[in-house]
């Protein structure tokens, strides 16, 4: 009894204290000019970094140590996707110009700018050899390696100068491509300080001191920055306080003072403290979006942050069973014309998501969803099953009629009934398959939603022999479902066996145009390769949610535009005066 | 003259009789069968009278005021009809609770007499797997369950049923231990009755008292395990409802003042648990043969 007198207390607790929640919503339009830690510093709600060093490591790739390693070590290009520049190349951020292409396309010469470390000391190829270096011998330990790619992919590196290299590829690649999803790796380190001469033990040594958190602030090594900002003090899986780097090189040089960086142990945790104005920027959990309105009565702005990402429901078209309906083409197409996209984004993700039309994400600034190749059509998606032999029965179960005419493999009497694998825990997620569920019921083809917390984890790549192929369709895009580099090409997501083409998808044309936008120099094959794929839906094609809905003091400037690719720039950061 | 009878001559109620009297006797307990059968017929019988679509969504109706024409307690983030779906997620409330209530009650007590009675290594086996299923909590069992299998109504009611079942198994396994040494099972035995025989017709009868009032309980527990599992994400998929999943989605609505989503499923639980509970109470008092007058 005690357990359960307990437990009523709870509900009744709850929907009390959700009632004071509510009354509590006071309106203060009052706009802060400051902090609330005063002028000259912002507080940020981020998880705490666990990885200093600017060679990512397997496990510790996750966004807030690239943010972190970006503020301390500038790239030798940084990215802006407003189409401005050459190749995407940020040319105020970027420690580089953007590279000259010769020798067909295989050699990529790059010249440095003028730029110094905080000691003083130059930015040289010497920095970027020593880079290098790092990852060449100890490639199997750097978490962006593949086989074949960076750095088994260059035939030589050399130096001319203090300022010029060049990198030979084995093969002639695309440049746009080659910079956007190469060349973003590379860090230029500070090889006065850090080379210990041969290096895998310099590797072993900058490895063991990532690995030891409790000492990034006070370890002498990395006190020498390119970036921006400096590390203050750090606390492991606490407060981490940046500071502006007084002899930064760079033009665009820090407003502020100070950026401390405040972990939360879960979302909850961080929106009540968002709610009660103690963080300067943070973000509203999906689950609180209603929210925005009371925080905007309380200073806030509250801006939906798009990353340059699609999000799409995976089909198995290796699934023994349902595979040979997926590699039909009009039942894809029928499946994604009943698909509510507009609606969906606007009603169900409150604004706060675009329609996804083709892999390539629209330009950021631009309107989603413009131009879908199979908009929402439910009177199409029936004819188009009624002729390719389907009696379609409007609230019942639709089955093939016509065998000869529903395609290879599909015996008469086949339904259309699939399982969805989604993911739990996202209020919009499960409405929006509510929602399409009873699209795809009033045509008799009958989903059955299963919501599970990894839905990635029980839906790999198989073999139609293996038995954990019986899964017929995979959403994991509650966040979105694919970020790209600055260059969105395929070859890792829709290529024939390509790593996360989990539904294994497989089209020699798609294969062809996927390396042509690698390899050619031809500038239009990005957009032929997303015009194929987003007519041939290797997916079905959905709503693709902000990164993150950031909410952040009406006071402070320099935010706007969130860099589509995931990063924050603090410099750029400034209260009003 | 007229003989008056004596008081030993007047005519024995019947058992059901007066447990009934009772029964009624606790104001508390009629409550609860009040509040049990307005939920039902609201549940059961209410769509027969108040019609909605519960299987379409319609986006262009979403979170409607409660007194929007059509729709007196207002849709939710969908478009469903709030009424409509209480009484659909009454349905699967209900149904789940009887039936996972009443699957826990059987095993437990099957398991109980029999390890109770038995004695001896069967029951030191048989209690160290109970003892060692709830040592792990049950909602992590719940969870990682329905993880694994798609939930659906059967599904939820084995799932609640397969972990619930352990409290009764414990508490028929105590009645069991003291019933094996009376009398007549002792006699019964010794005139060659089986152990089959003994569970079958002394043990879990002379138990039963125990097993009902907590059947009571198993009901109102497992309730309350739906809207556990539904409120983490793991209960019925739309376009099927109960009140726990309806109280989930709602919790997220309520910051922007969709009150109506949160307090209509978070009252109907309380009220199906408070039912079960005060009906609990009062059939306690029912098999407490020392409350009856003779």
């Amino acid at each position: 009894m005690g357990t359960r007198i307990r437990i009523l207390s709870g509900v009744v607790a709850l929907g009390l204290g959700l009632t004071a929640c509510s009354a509590g919503a006071g309106s203060s339009s009052q706009q802060q000019q400051s902090g609330s830690q005063g002028q000259d510093t912002v507080t940020v709600a981020l998880r705490t970094p666990n990885w200093i060093l600017p060679i990512s490591a397997p496990g510790f790739t996750q966004g807030e140590n690239d943010i972190f390693a970006t503020a301390l070590y500038r790239k030798l290009y940084s990215f802006k996707l407003d189409g401005s520049s050459p190749d995407n190349v940020d040319p105020d951020r970027s420690l580089a110009a953007p590279p000259e292409v010769s020798d067909g396309g295989k050699t990529l010469t790059i010249t440095l700018k003028d730029n110094t470390w905080n000691d003083g000391k130059p930015i040289t190829t010497k920095d970027v050899k020593f880079w290098w270096d790092l990852v060449s011998a100890n490639k199997d330990q750097w978490a962006s390696y593949k086989p074949g790619g960076f750095p088994d992919n260059i035939a030589s590196f050399k130096v001319k100068d203090d300022k010029t290299f060049s990198i030979t590829t084995k093969q002639a690649y695309n440049a746009a491509w080659f910079v956007a999803n190469q060349l973003n790796r590379i860090v230029p380190l500070p090889q006065h300080a850090w080379d210990k001469g041969d290096p895998k033990t310099t590797f072993e040594e900058l490895t063991a001191a990532s690995k030891d958190p409790k000492s990034y602030a006070t370890n002498p090594l990395w006190k020498t920055n390119s970036g921006p900002w400096k590390l203050q003090s750090y606390v492991p899986s606490g407060e981490v306080v940046l500071a502006k780097q007084d002899t930064y090189s760079g033009t665009d040089k820090p407003k502020l003072n100070k950026v401390v960086l405040r972990p939360f142990t879960g979302d909850d945790a961080e929106f009540n403290v968002l709610r009660a104005g103690q963080i300067d920027y943070g973000y509203i959990p999906p689950a609180n979006l209603s929210q925005q309105s009371y925080l905007e009565s309380k200073g806030y702005d509250v801006s939906p942050w798009y990353g340059w990402s699609i999000t799409y429901l995976q089909l198995n078209f290796n699934n023994p069973k349902t595979g040979v309906l997926f590699k039909q083409p009009y039942l894809r197409q029928a499946l994604q014309m009943l698909i509510d996209q507009p609606t969906i984004s606007k009603v169900i993700w409150s604004g706060m998501a675009q329609p996804t039309c083709g892999p390539v994400p629209p330009k950021p600034g631009s309107p989603g969803g413009q131009g879908c190749v199979y908009p929402f059509d439910p009177a199409k998606a029936q004819q188009l099953l009624e002729s390719n032999g389907w009696k379609v029965t409007p609230d019942g179960q639709t089955t093939c009629e016509d065998p000869a005419r529903c395609g290879e493999g599909i015996a008469k009497g086949t339904p259309l009934n699939f399982t969805v694998t989604s993911q739990s825990g996202f209020a919009a997620t499960t409405k929006m398959f509510a929602e399409i569920k009873s699209q795809m019921a009033k045509l008799g083809v009958q989903l059955t939603i299963k919501e599970v917390p990894d839905s990635v984890a029980v839906t790999p790549a198989c073999k139609p022999d293996e038995s954990k192929c019986d899964w017929d369709m995979s959403f994991f895009g509650s966040q979105g479902s694919w970020y790209y580099p600055a260059f969105a090409s395929g070859e890792r997501l829709f290529q024939t066996d390509a790593p996360v083409n989990l539904g294994s998808y497989s089209n020699p044309e798609a294969d062809k145009l996927i390396e042509k936008a690698q390899f050619s120099a031809d500038a239009s094959a990005l957009q032929e390769y997303n015009d194929f794929l987003a007519k041939d839906l290797p997916v079905l094609w959905m709503p693709n949610p902000v990164y993150q809905i950031s909410a952040y003091k009406a006071g402070l400037q320099g935010v706007e535009p969130q860099d589509p690719m995931n990063l924050m720039y603090f410099q750029d950061w400034s209260w009003k005066s | 003259m007229t003989a008056v009878p004596h008081e030993e001559e007047a005519p024995v109620r019947g058992m059901w009789r007066q447990g009934l009297e009772v029964f009624v006797e606790n104001r508390l307990a009629l409550v609860g069968v009040g509040l049990f059968v307005v939920l039902a017929i609201f549940s059961f019988l209410g769509p027969l009278v108040y019609r909605t679509d519960q299987v379409h969504t319609d986006l262009a109706k979403v979170f409607l005021l409660p007194g929007t024409e059509g729709h007196p307690l207002g849709t939710d983030g969908v478009g469903y009809d709030q009424l409509g779906r209480l009484m659909l997620g009454g349905q699967t409330s209900i149904v789940v609770g009887l039936a996972a209530g009443l699957l826990a009650t059987v095993v437990g007590t099957v398991w109980g007499a029999i390890a109770g009675f038995a004695g001896g290594w069967l029951d030191a086996v048989m209690m160290r797997v109970v003892d060692a299923m709830m040592s792990i909590p049950a909602l992590f069992l719940f969870m990682l369950m329905a993880s694994i299998v798609t939930p659906t109504v059967p599904m939820l009611i084995l799932i609640i049923g397969a972990f619930a079942w352990l409290g009764p198994a414990r508490l028929v396994r105590g009645e069991a231990l003291t019933l094996r040494t009376r009398e007549y099972v002792m006699a019964m035995r010794g005139m060659g009755g089986t152990g089959g025989r003994a569970v079958r017709r002394h043990i879990i009868p002379n138990a039963i008292g125990t097993v009902i009032v907590n059947a009571t309980f198993q009901v109102a527990d497992a309730i309350l395990y739906v809207a556990y599992l539904s409120f983490l994400g793991l209960g019925v998929p739309p376009p099927a409802a109960n009140w726990g999943g309806m109280l989930s989605d709602g919790l997220s609505d309520t910051f922007s003042g969709h009150w109506w989503l949160l307090y209509p499923p978070g009252i109907a639980i309380i009220l199906i648990v408070l039912a079960f509970n005060f009906i609990g109470d009062g059939l306690r008092d029912v098999f407490e043969v020392r409350l009856r007058r003779r």
